[in-house]
């Protein structure tokens, strides 16, 4: 992974003085969806672009290590391989970013990505996922010991009492602890966007995120009631193009559940490089969280290549 | 009851949607619809086409593609009962000057520019959004001028020239296009504007991505232009930009309000109380706050002061194309040699009347402005005969001078009255209506100088007070609505006071015609400047003497002297808001 973000010292006088019109946000996200459409080849072409960001996950209680080879198999080759061969692009290397699994399941997946001879990186989510109400000790102790396991990027949720409550030095400084226990680890902050409770909030824990060093900031953890939508994501946008504007790091940004269908992932696209441009269209800054998506993407490209539309039964499970 | 047959004058760089905006209410209220269009654009012929196969009824719309000099031919065509324009303002002088006399009403939108004002307590990133739906987006008919707060210059700027890089601007049906274009005389005039703006030392940036074939002009920010230079005055063209700082409130407000063209604006500003004070001092038609361009059927949408006078949108919109069902007919009042140079610019001079008989007269009237009389300009006076020929008193000849004077005490006392609540402008009312009681004698005796009766008088007195106490109570009812429609946020219609109303009264019913004159433009927030009827103003004057003490000075000013000198000076006095005649048809 390329160089971290080494963060900056906490300055309040960043989140002081913004101001975030609800109404306004809702309406250029209406206006992103309906504006930038993409068709035919071009359309094939993003989403073959759009399969390279996502961060194939599976979190759920009942994942043993059978699922996790089946999903890391998937990983590092997401599309049929006749149909990449359809459009040329089977010799491209055309793999998910990374594979996102608990804590537990690092090693099995570890595991299965050096039996497939995939390099592909294993993010892992800690403290606490979901609700990150756990003690402190813990969290920071699950991280290191997901480190330990082999995963490269760690997912970590931010304690959302400290937002709603305003104590930004607090949440600057637990994330600042999280950089630390992380090591060289990629660093992805989960603000849990839909219990923030406003866009406000959301932008200045963003900043604040950015400010202590994390890599990405990830918008909901996809287990909220609201997940990831466009005037949230245009918020979070803002800011991460703010903290370049002072800075001049780069911060990635993750959005991640509730993106199902291929369309909105090509509206995903489009509001990135629509408010951020296109250097940030790169898996190293770009990703999308998301786990029946890639089925979805590669239903499209099938009917594509053939014409015809597919059964989900046609295509390789993940 | 609806209006017959409406003439519809589009200018070429019309939208689909603002002719729409016309068409639709017209129909739907029954009335036909002759169109005039620039040749350079087919769709109304398209839609024409299609209304005339809707089968029963061949004739509803009509569509005529032609230059904008067959807009007076139209518009004076016998049948036509009504001409909505909408273009450019020189054209709509025009139109207005060869439509006069003619019983044909005329609905004026003029001039397409907005303005956005901005404040540092608003969300920078969402008013730059609000720039894009204003200027560059193919909702807005017209330029953009921005006023923005000093302490965010900056960054607005930054934020606005990074977002007009990812403009793409084409065919419309290219799906992932921002804007389109409006034709080549659209584009020439931004260019003029531009080099123009250049000339005068202005700072121009213009980005996006944009065919360079020549229908297209990029986005184009103007910053730095100097407010006195004609650029800045004049009106700005699609797709430009104009950008000034501003450093407070009041200093904003004053920009704002200092252009002849009132038409629409948003304020941003995350304060409420800050954006609803700006929302309400600004002259303009319309007004929105932290958003550009909310359009919906159900709400009027319209301008004031150059940008014309007619509404679209809502009820408003709907009342355009009806008329009261108790309106007479109106004849046509054309005059066949009407010269408006010489019109009204000699007075003509009164001799001295003959020998006095009779009981001495009054001293003469002087002229009552500012709350008190005064003597007039011209230091003159003109004799007034009761009926029987003899002399009945002096008044003073008012000149331009005296109107200058008297619309300026008008304006003095404007503010105040406006910020009057209802009741005390009822209260007011009702206390003019009761000194007009307490003087029935006198002013019966005075009328039945001039011929009238004495019951005639004595009746003509109580209706004056009666129409007096009436117009006070309904000062009460204000007419503002609050309308919850389609958009997000509710819409406050406000009904505005116009500011000053000049009256210049009938020769008869002298004071029942002044007063049922000067009742509703008071109790509506006005103030006036009323000449009352030639014949004989000397009852007007006597109301004054109670004026004089009952109201704040300023409120009603009265002027007497020659009718038509007197209308000439009003009707070119440019800061009197609304002109009400009575009169020859001259």
């Amino acid at each position: 992974m390329s160089a971290h973000n080494r963060g900056t010292d906490l300055d309040l006088s960043w989140i002081s003085k913004i101001q975030v019109n609800h109404p306004a946000v809702l309406r250029r996200a209406e206006q992103i969806q309906a504006r930038r459409t993409v068709k035919k080849e071009w359309q094939a072409a993003w989403l073959l672009k759009a399969v390279t960001f996502i961060d194939l996950t599976t979190l759920s209680g009942d994942d043993t290590s059978s699922n996790i080879q089946r999903l890391c198999y998937k990983a590092k080759y997401p599309i049929r391989e006749d149909l990449l061969k359809a459009l040329n692009m089977h010799d491209k290397g055309i793999t998910t970013a990374a594979v996102c699994v608990y804590p537990a399941r690092v090693c099995d997946a570890v595991r299965a990505l050096k039996a497939a001879g995939c390099n592909i990186p294993v993010a892992s989510v800690a403290t606490g996922f979901p609700a990150g109400q756990t003690h402190l000790k813990t969290r920071l102790e699950e991280i290191r010991l997901a480190v330990e396991d082999g995963a490269t990027e760690i997912d970590v949720v931010i304690n959302r009492s400290l937002v709603l409550t305003g104590q930004w030095e607090a949440l600057y400084d637990e994330i600042r602890q999280f950089r630390k226990a992380c090591g060289e680890a990629h660093l992805k902050t989960i603000l849990a966007t839909g219990e923030l409770g406003s866009l406000t909030n959301v932008y200045k824990a963003s900043m604040i995120a950015m400010m202590a060093g994390s890599d990405f900031i990830k918008t909901s953890t996809g287990k909220e009631t609201v997940n990831a939508t466009f005037p949230v994501a245009i918020v979070m946008l803002r800011a991460i193009r703010d903290f370049f504007w002072k800075t001049g790091n780069k911060i990635g940004f993750k959005p991640a559940g509730g993106i199902r269908s291929a369309k909105d992932s090509l509206a995903w696209l489009s509001l990135v490089k629509e408010e951020l441009g296109d250097e940030w269209l790169k898996p190293e800054l770009f990703r999308i969280g998301a786990s029946t998506l890639l089925s979805d993407i590669e239903r499209q490209i099938y009917h594509h290549v053939t014409g015809r539309y597919a059964a989900y039964h046609d295509l390789p499970m993940s | 009851m609806r209006t017959g047959v409406i003439g519809l004058i589009l200018p070429p760089t019309f939208s689909f949607l603002e002719m729409m905006w016309r068409i639709c209410p017209a129909l739907a209220m029954g009335c036909t619809v002759v169109a005039l269009v620039p040749p350079t654009s087919p769709t109304p012929l398209l839609l024409a086409q299609l209304a005339g196969e809707l089968g029963s009824f061949p004739g509803i719309l009509n569509v005529i593609s032609g230059p904008a000099s067959l807009g007076p031919i139209l518009a004076s065509q016998p049948a036509i009962q009504k001409v909505a324009f909408c273009g450019a303002l020189e054209e709509g002088r025009v139109l207005r000057r060869s439509l006069a006399g003619k019983c044909v009403e005329l609905g004026l939108a003029l001039g397409m520019e907005s303005l956005l004002l901005l404040t540092d307590t608003a969300d920078v990133d969402s008013a730059v959004e609000g720039v894009v739906d204003a200027a560059w987006s193919d909702r807005g008919p017209g330029g953009l001028r921005l006023l923005i707060q000093e302490s965010v210059w900056d960054e607005f700027m930054r934020r606005l020239q990074e977002r007009m890089g990812r403009l793409r601007s084409g065919q419309g049906l290219d799906g992932a296009v921002d804007m389109g274009t409006r034709g080549a005389a659209a584009c020439d005039l931004a260019q003029r504007f531009v080099h123009e703006a250049q000339s005068q030392g202005a700072q121009v940036f213009q980005a996006g991505d944009v065919p360079p074939k020549s229908p297209f002009y990029p986005p184009t920010l103007v910053s730095n232009l100097p407010p006195a230079s004609p650029c800045a005055q004049a009106e700005v063209p699609w797709p430009v930009v104009v950008a000034s700082p501003f450093r407070t409130a009041k200093e904003a407000l004053a920009v704002a309000n200092g252009t002849p063209r009132g038409g629409s604006a948003s304020v941003w500003s995350e304060r409420l109380g800050q954006a609803l004070e700006l929302g309400y001092g600004l002259q303009m038609g319309t007004v929105w706050i932290n958003a550009h361009n909310l359009r919906d059927p159900s709400v009027p949408t319209g301008g004031c002061k150059e940008s014309g006078c007619s509404w679209h949108g809502g009820p408003d919109g709907l009342y355009e194309y009806l008329r009261p069902s108790r309106t007479p007919i109106q004849v046509s009042c054309l005059s066949k040699n009407m010269n408006y140079d010489t019109f009204g610019l000699a007075v003509p001079s009164t001799l001295p009347a003959g020998p006095e008989i009779g009981p001495s007269p009054a001293p003469p009237y002087g002229l009552f402005v500012g709350g008190r009389f005064q003597a007039p300009g011209a230091r003159s006076s003109r004799p007034i005969q009761d009926s029987s020929g003899n002399l009945h008193g002096y008044v003073a000849e008012g000149g331009a001078k005296d109107i200058r004077g008297a619309v300026e005490a008008a304006h003095q006392a404007a503010p105040g009255w406006a910020g009057q609540s209802p009741g005390a402008r009822a209260g007011l009312l009702w206390a003019l209506a009761a000194a007009l009681e307490r003087r029935k004698s006198t002013l019966a005796s005075r009328l039945e100088r001039q011929g009238v009766e004495l019951k005639a008088a004595e009746a003509e007195v109580e209706l004056s007070a009666r129409r007096l106490r009436a117009w006070g109570a309904r000062a009460q009812a204000q007419g503002h609505t609050l309308q919850v429609s389609g958009l997000r946020g509710p819409v406050l219609r406000l009904r505005e006071p116009l500011g000053v109303l000049a009256v210049v009264c009938p020769d008869e019913w002298p004071l029942l015609a002044f007063v049922s004159l000067l009742a509703p433009a008071l109790a509506c927030g006005n103030t006036v400047v009323m000449v009352p009827s030639a014949a004989c103003p000397l009852l007007a004057l006597e109301v004054c003497q109670d004026m004089a003490t009952l109201f704040p000075a300023g409120l009603a000013n009265v002027v007497t002297g020659d009718r038509d000198h007197l209308t000439r000076c009003l009707a070119l006095h440019q800061d009197v808001q609304a002109l009400w005649y009575f009169g020859s048809a001259q």
